[in-house]
């Protein structure tokens, strides 16, 4: 990572647009996680007591990459803003990437393999499962349809071009 | 902060040691000032941000041996913590002292002396990432996960034993993770810097996490106190790792800079000679 961004081989840079963004929009989703169901709608618990110690640690784990992942993630895209190599249909399709992805992860690993928490506790789950996973699901597919798209689009023009 | 003899801040507050620790602490601060003003008066450019966050982290070290603290006894302790063990240290180290005693000092034999401890052998192990994190991170699981804690409740002389070690440890982390002042630089890579300070963040948020549950062995404490100080250290913890995380993606961003100017003058150079 730190030679990686000396290049001065500038001009849009779409797979380091497109991971860059994927990192911000994860730790953003993970943030908004923490800030609206565990401190505003108060529906996830501090600490589940069920919560077994892997899922702890890999709470620790993931609460701490989460941070790091922010403020790594701004200073990378600053970076790329700063050589000129940022592309923007790439950024798009790789924040959605990053957000969805994070949300599926925290459905699927988090709170069933894991079980670090439940999303809610005193209700049926079955229908809050369905909502979180199928909100991030649209949001990666999302992604993923716009990182074709991207793709495609940049080999047309490379062939009108060439 | 009266009553109860087993809460861990029945020795803090106004005992001898916690007087003797905020004078040194007003000390050290009124030797930064002094050494940093007479750089000044010599023509040196000393920033003043670096004054600050030292006066800061002073200050930060005065108020944890002093109080008062905000909170119940387990609560008030660990905001003794996140001040002593972490949020101190951050702003002394961002002072760059060792720099500043490097440079005030006359420039022979004991400037070179102390530059030659910086980069010897024994001076890189306890400041290899990991060694120090583990000193300081592990210190603070033996002391929440023992019956030490409850014991420096009792015991005047250790809890300020305690409290040194948390200090003395967290300068130590902060110093090998931020890496500011010139010490030997093997072992000293943004990867391990960042991996190490991962990992003491981790290991941090889970014995925060932990404490909700299950309090320290033999310490008498509120559940209500309990969770409300597991959450507050936590959140400080994070805090705390955010700005660590900023100061190693500040240095990532200067570097990467002057290495791409560099490269584009030398491009500029060779197009120019081509020319």
């Amino acid at each position: 990572m730190q030679q990686a961004g000396v290049g001065t081989n500038d001009g849009p840079d779409a797979r380091r647009s497109l991971l860059v963004c994927a990192l911000i929009g994860a730790s953003v989703m993970a943030a908004a996680d923490e800030i609206v169901f565990h401190q505003i709608l108060g529906w996830h618990h501090f600490y589940d007591r069920s919560t077994p110690a892997v899922g702890l640690l890999s709470d620790g784990l993931l609460h701490t990459a989460e941070l790091l992942a922010l403020v790594a993630g701004l200073f990378l895209y600053a970076d790329l803003r700063r050589r000129g190599a940022f592309s923007r249909p790439d950024a798009r399709a790789g924040a959605l990437i990053g957000l969805g992805g994070f949300q599926v992860f925290d459905g699927i690993v988090d709170h069933k393999l894991l079980r670090v928490h439940q999303i809610r506790y005193g209700v049926d789950l079955a229908p809050y499962d369905l909502a979180w996973n199928a909100a991030g699901a649209v949001l990666l597919l999302a992604g993923c349809g716009l990182a074709l798209r991207a793709h495609r689009r940049r080999r047309a023009g490379r062939e009108q071009h060439g | 902060m009266t009553g109860a003899h087993t809460h861990p801040d029945a020795a803090a507050g106004t005992g001898v040691y916690a007087l003797a620790a905020a004078a040194a602490v007003l000390l050290a601060a009124a030797a930064y000032a002094v050494a940093a003003a007479r750089l000044r008066r010599r023509g040196d450019a000393w920033p003043r941000r670096r004054d600050a966050s030292f006066a800061a982290g002073a200050a930060a070290l005065a108020w944890a041996a002093l109080g008062p603290l905000p909170g119940e006894p387990f609560t008030a302790h660990v905001c003794r913590h996140l001040l002593t063990g972490m949020a101190a240290p951050l702003l002394l180290v961002l002072g760059r002292p060792v720099t500043l005693l490097l440079r005030v000092l006359p420039p022979a034999r004991a400037r070179r002396a102390l530059t030659a401890a910086g980069r010897s052998r024994a001076a890189a192990l306890p400041v290899l990432p990991p060694v120090a994190a583990l000193a300081d991170i592990g210190g603070l699981w033996l002391l929440h996960r023992t019956p030490l804690l409850a014991a420096a409740g009792e015991r005047p002389l250790l809890h300020a034993a305690v409290h040194a070690h948390m200090l003395l440890a967290g300068l130590l982390f902060t110093f090998a993770v931020c890496r500011l002042d010139p010490v030997r630089r093997s072992g000293g890579g943004l990867g391990i810097r960042g991996g190490t300070l991962l990992a003491a963040g981790a290991a941090h948020a889970v014995l925060a996490k932990g404490l909700y549950a299950v309090p320290p062995p033999g310490l008498a404490v509120t559940p209500g106190d309990l969770r409300a100080g597991a959450v507050l250290m936590y959140y400080g913890g994070d805090a705390v790792e955010i700005g660590l995380a900023l100061v190693l993606a500040v240095q990532w961003y200067a570097a990467t800079g002057r290495t791409r100017r560099r490269a584009l003058r030398r491009r500029a150079a060779a197009v120019h000679g081509a020319a």
